[in-house]
Order: C-alpha cells, then structure tokens, then sequence
C-alpha cells in the first residue's frame, strides 16, 4: 500500500536561490499532519513546489498515491490527486464557482461524479452561498478558507494541502474551519496543514507535527511538539539550523514564501 | 452606383428639417475641401486607411434585407436601414418611428444640438452631403416605452458605401429604449458612415446598446454624439465584434446639471482586424457624473485602439468622471493600445482612469490549473470572466447571451485552431 504523500529529498529553488534544501516526508492515508515553522523557512514554497507552479524548479521526488508528481503540468498533478489550498487564493473576476466546477465537469470524463460531489459538498459543508458567487471575490478572510476546502471537498484528492489555512481567522473561524477538516478526514485521503501557530491544533488530532526550518524538516514528533514550539518558539531552532531563507530583494514572485 | 457628387444628391431625402438641410450644403462643402484623413492626426493615430472614399459609389436602390441574426432580439417597435435608406418602419406604442424625410419638424427641432458637425472628418461630411433618408425614434414628454426600438442597420450590396443616419430624441421626464444592430455579409467588401445622434432632455433617459456585428471585410466609420440635458441620464452598451476596420468616434456632452453618462463596452479582435474607439466625454455642467468601462481581447494580428478624452469645462465643478479600459492581448502578433486622457479645467472634482494591456494571468491560470482544468479550459474561463464583468453591466440583458457566445466563440475557436 502506498502513502497518500511522500517527499524524498526534494529541492526547490527560483532562479538561483535554492528554497527547499533537501526535504523528506511520509503522510499515510488516514492521517494528518501537520508543518509548522518561522517565517520564511519555505512552507508555501513547498505547496508550490508539489503543485508545480510555474518559476519553481525542482529536483528529487514527490509521489502522491505512489505516481510521481515532478515533471508534470499543474492540471496533471490535480488530476493525480493533489490538491491545495492556497493561503492567498487567487480572485478570478467574472467565474462563479460553479462556473468553475461546470468547465470542469465538462472537461473530464468523471463530470457526473464531479457534479454529484458539489451538491453533496455544498450540503454537508453549508457552502451553498459560494456556488454562485465570483470565485475569491469579495470574500472575507474566513469564506475564502472555507470556499477552498469545499472546493477541496468537492476534488476528492488523496493528498490535501491546506497552506495556512487558519491565519488571520477569528476564534470562531478558525474553529469552523477546524471542524471542517476533521470532516475532510478519511481513509482515502491525507491531510497536510501548514500553520504558524498551534491555535488551530486546539481543535485537531494530528498524527504527526513537523518542524520546519531553512528548507528541510528538521524535527517530527507528537500533538506535544506543538504544544512545545509553542512555549519555546522557533529561535533555538533557528539559531541551529540555519536562518530565513536568503532574501531575494524586491521580486514579487517571492511574495509568500 | 452613384458616385460621391453633387449630381448624386437625392433630392428625395431632402427634409423639411432647417438644420438638416444646413448641415447637408456644410457637408457637400466639407468634402471638396477635406482630404481623407491620416494616421498624423490625433484623432486617427494607429489607424492607416488604404482607400477614398471618393473612389466608392452608393447603391442605386437598396438591396434584400438579411436574414434575422443572432442579434435579433424583441422590440416594442422595429426599423430596418439598408444600404442607408430606412426601408421599414414598425411603428410602436407611445414612440414615434419614422423616416427623417416624413418627420414634423418641430419633432426635431431640439435635435439639432446633438448634430455631429460636417467639417468633423472627410466621412462627416459625405455623411451630410451625400447620406440618404434617415430615421428618426422620437419619445414625448413623459412617455415611457415598455420594450426597446430595435434599429438593424444593413449593408448588404457589396461594393458600395452606405450612409445611414439614426436621430434620437427622449424629450424632457421620457425614458427611450434602442438596440441598434449593425450588420453585413461576411462576402463582399462593403463601406459605411454609420451617423447616430441622441438628445436626452431634461430628466430623461435613454438606454442604448449598439452592437457591430459587421461582416469580415466591411469598413465601418461609426460616428456618435449624445448630449443630455440637466439630470438626464445616458446608460450606454457597446459590443464591437465584427468588421475588418470598425472604428466609433463618439462624444457625449454633458450638457445639463446633474446628469450621468454610464457607458459599457467590450470589443474582441481576431484575424487582423482593427478595432478603434475614441471617446470624448465632455463635461460642461456642474454636478455631472460619468463612468466607462471598457475591456477588449485581441488575437491574432488583430488590433485595437481606445483613446479617451475626459474633458471638464471650468464651470463644471463637482465633478465624478472615470474611465476604465483593460485589454489583454492573446498573441504576439496582436496589440492594444489604450490612451486614457483627462483635461479639467474644473478645480472642485474628482476623476480617474485606469487602463491595462497585458496577457492572461498567470496566477488565474495557475490556480484554475490548480482545481484540475487543463490549461485551455483554464484561459477560456478567464477570458469568459474577463468579458463577464463587462456584459454584465450591459443596458439591455436580452443581448447578453449571444454577445457572449460571440466573443467566447472567437476565443474558443482560435484554441481549436493553435491560434493561441
């Protein structure tokens, strides 16, 4: 049986900085896990890395559901089975998100499924209200989370990544959106939520929490590690493992890294 | 076919209208005197034109009507102009709709202010000196329409120059709906002067939509003038889709205090067509507001130009005036141009533009990509939702589907082809 994700030794860079320095990791099917560290030690790059956005090149190995996923196109890699949901997803003027999901039903040949999903989806998630409203589009904070994870719920991937996906929430959002991972949970599929701070954790059961810094994981462990990067911060860790990833000036493409 | 002179002048177009009649000598002076015009002008920047129009004839008589389009859509009452003479006129409810020629004068006797002048260009003035009978949509004081005018202008015999000529008038407290449907055959070479010319009075409002759905090979020299009265109130849809060289020069003079102008447009280049608008928004009362919105796609060796001209006279404080023009350009070898201008003589407004020319978006793409399309699937969703914003601003609705499909379908078919 293989993982829903696994990374070996994956490198990341843009032009000649290198971003993710040889990163290792394994979620099983079932399981959630989840990445913290500091500011700039390479989370979103590393959701790019595995969606493929163009301008990130990479080399090692990322295999979602035991297929590789480097060297494909972005459209493949949603296809094999990952999918993300992006810190600062992208505002697409004019396209409601049924727009969206009916191209797409359109487009493949499971479109009765995909169809079946949004309506499924929509329920369960009482996301009804974002179907015909412009994708991103005057959205607050909290229902663009919340619209990325029925947009996730309606993909049915093996792999979910979530970047971020409770930063500036309220309490209450942040709980609703909790609660609506734990439902995204099942057999079928692994979950990676990336966050900064262990707020969310209050209401989630991880397997597993990573510890990110400089481009590679640098610690794994227990629910307790967060509760421990919590009290003692990321500065140790820091100071052993090498700092934020080089600053590359004014370049908007490093925008969120 | 006739040629452009003095000989040619129909004397059955002839009205009893004094400032049309003015108009028509100004006209035939102009044009002895005007030469064509050139890209060294201001006014026709970027834009190379490779013929005179003293070389074109007018057609004899006009010639069958087409077959309705996918434009044709419902009206209270109908017109159709082919070959530049009003050949029917459906009359409506409350509206009257007429050839220029049989109109009463008094009808149109506020309508001379919203004349487009004759020495405007060498194709003013054949409009004046040369152009046949004209229609005339005329709402009373205080009428109200229930359904738009639908106005299908035709050109339809191939080789020849077409002049037709539409005159609007919403009298003070009226509301007046048009469509105007501008068409011609793909086959042929065809010329046209269209000439549209709109007076809103005082408190009244026009809704109007103009949809260039010309032919592959016609020239069309659109010229049109709106002037609104104190708080009128202009709501304007443009969809240029057709054409090899289809160019509107307008102006709305805002005239009256209080009075809006809201103007919508897209257009959609491909093949090499060109595409050219110049907007003159000339605000000379105070507490006016206007607003444009236009977006256009060009593919292809297709161009387009908008310039765009937000004058505010001195005396015309209070001021809100915004232009918006995006345009994203789908091929190498396609190009925009796009020259916002404001001119404020005004020292109490506020005004603004913003204009764009660029290729798809990268980040839509990617995060379209990113929810599983294909990258095709991917750009025709952005360009639909491109256009989408404009559409969806449009005065009249029932012309949204099929000007969707129209600018979808370009954008559709060139992917088909590996044109993008």
């Amino acid at each position: 049986m293989s993982l829903a994700l696994e990374v070996r030794n994956l490198r990341a860079s843009i032009g000649s900085i290198e971003i993710l320095r040889g990163l290792d990791l394994e979620v099983g099917f079932g399981e959630l896990h989840v990445l913290m560290g500091p500011n700039g030690s390479g989370k979103s790059t590393l959701c790019h890395a595995l969606m493929g956005k163009p301008g990130y090149s990479t080399t090692g190995s990322a295999l979602v559901a035991g297929r590789e996923l480097l060297g494909e196109d972005v459209e493949t890699r949603a296809r094999m089975g990952l999918s993300e949901a992006f810190q600062y997803p992208t505002e697409i003027p004019g396209i409601t998100l049924r727009d969206l999901f009916e191209e797409l039903a359109d487009q493949r040949d499971d479109g009765d499924a995909i169809r079946a999903r949004v309506s499924e989806a929509a329920d369960r998630l009482d996301a009804t209200r974002f179907l015909d409203r412009p994708v991103n589009g005057g959205l607050s904070g909290g229902e663009k989370k919340r619209s990325e994870i029925f947009q996730l719920a309606v993909l049915a991937p093996s792999v979910a990544v979530l970047d971020e996906i409770d930063s500036g929430l309220d309490v209450d959002a942040v709980r609703e959106v909790a609660e609506a991972v734990e439902r995204m949970r099942g057999p079928d599929i692994g979950v990676l939520l990336i966050t900064h701070y262990n707020r969310i954790l209050q209401y989630l059961k991880p397997d597993r929490v990573h510890v990110m810094v400089a481009g590679a994981i640098v610690q794994s462990g227990g629910p307790e590690l967060a509760e421990e990067l919590e009290e003692r911060g990321y500065t140790d860790l820091v100071a052993e493992f090498g700092g934020p990833t080089p600053d590359a000036g004014e370049d908007d493409f490093l925008a969120g890294l | 076919m006739r040629p452009l002179t003095v000989d040619s002048v129909d004397a059955r177009a002839d009205s009893e209208i004094p400032w049309l009649t003015d108009l028509r000598r100004q006209g035939l002076e102009a044009f002895q005197r005007l030469p064509m015009p050139t890209s060294v002008e201001e006014e026709w920047r970027y834009i190379d034109l490779d013929f005179d129009l003293a070389d074109l004839g007018l057609a004899d008589k006009p010639g069958a009507p087409m077959t309705p389009g996918p434009y044709d859509v419902d009206g209270l009452g109908r017109a159709t102009i082919v070959d530049g003479s009003v050949v029917v006129v459906e009359p409506a409810d409350g509206i009257t709709i007429s050839r220029i020629a049989d109109a009463d004068p008094l009808l149109l006797a506020g309508a001379a202010d919203a004349a487009i002048p004759a020495d405007l260009d060498r194709f003013s003035a054949a409009s004046y000196g040369f152009g046949g009978d004209g229609l005339m949509v005329h709402a009373a004081q205080g009428s109200v329409a229930s359904g738009p005018v639908v106005v299908d202008v035709q050109a339809v015999t191939p080789g020849t120059l077409s002049l037709p000529r539409i005159v609007l008038v919403a009298e003070r407290q009226s509301e007046l709906s048009v469509i105007i449907l501008y068409r011609s055959p793909d086959e042929g070479v065809f010329h046209v002067v269209p000439h549209l010319q709109a007076t809103v009075g005082d408190n009244a409002r026009l809704k109007l939509t103009t949809v260039q759905a010309w032919g592959t090979d016609t020239t069309a020299i659109g010229q049109q003038r709106v002037v609104l009265g104190r708080d009128a109130h202009l709501h304007h849809g443009e969809a240029g889709i057709g054409a090899a060289l289809g160019r509107l020069h307008f102006f709305v003079d805002i005239d009256g205090p209080g009075a809006h102008s809201e103007i919508t447009g897209l257009y959609f280049g491909e093949a090499d067509q060109v595409l050219d608008y110049r907007a003159f928004i000339n605000h000379r009362a105070p507490h006016t507001t206007s607003n444009m919105f236009l977006k256009g796609a060009v593919e292809d060796a297709s161009h387009s130009v908008f310039t765009g001209l937000i004058r505010i006279e001195a005396e015309a404080q209070r001021v809100n005036a915004y232009q918006t023009n995006r345009n994203l350009v789908l091929s190498d070898e396609a190009g925009a141009e796009s020259v916002p201008n404001l001119e404020i003589l005004a020292n109490d407004v506020k005004c603004g533009h913003a204009s764009t020319v660029g290729p798809l978006d990268a980040d839509q793409r990617y995060y379209l990509m990113s929810r599983g399309l294909d990258r095709l699937h991917a750009d025709r969703l952005q360009v639909r939702g491109f256009f989408e914003e404009a559409i969806a601003r449009l005065p009249h609705q029932q012309l949204a589907d099929p000007i969707r499909a129209a600018v979808n379908e370009k954008y559709v078919r060139a992917q088909d082809e590996g044109r993008t």
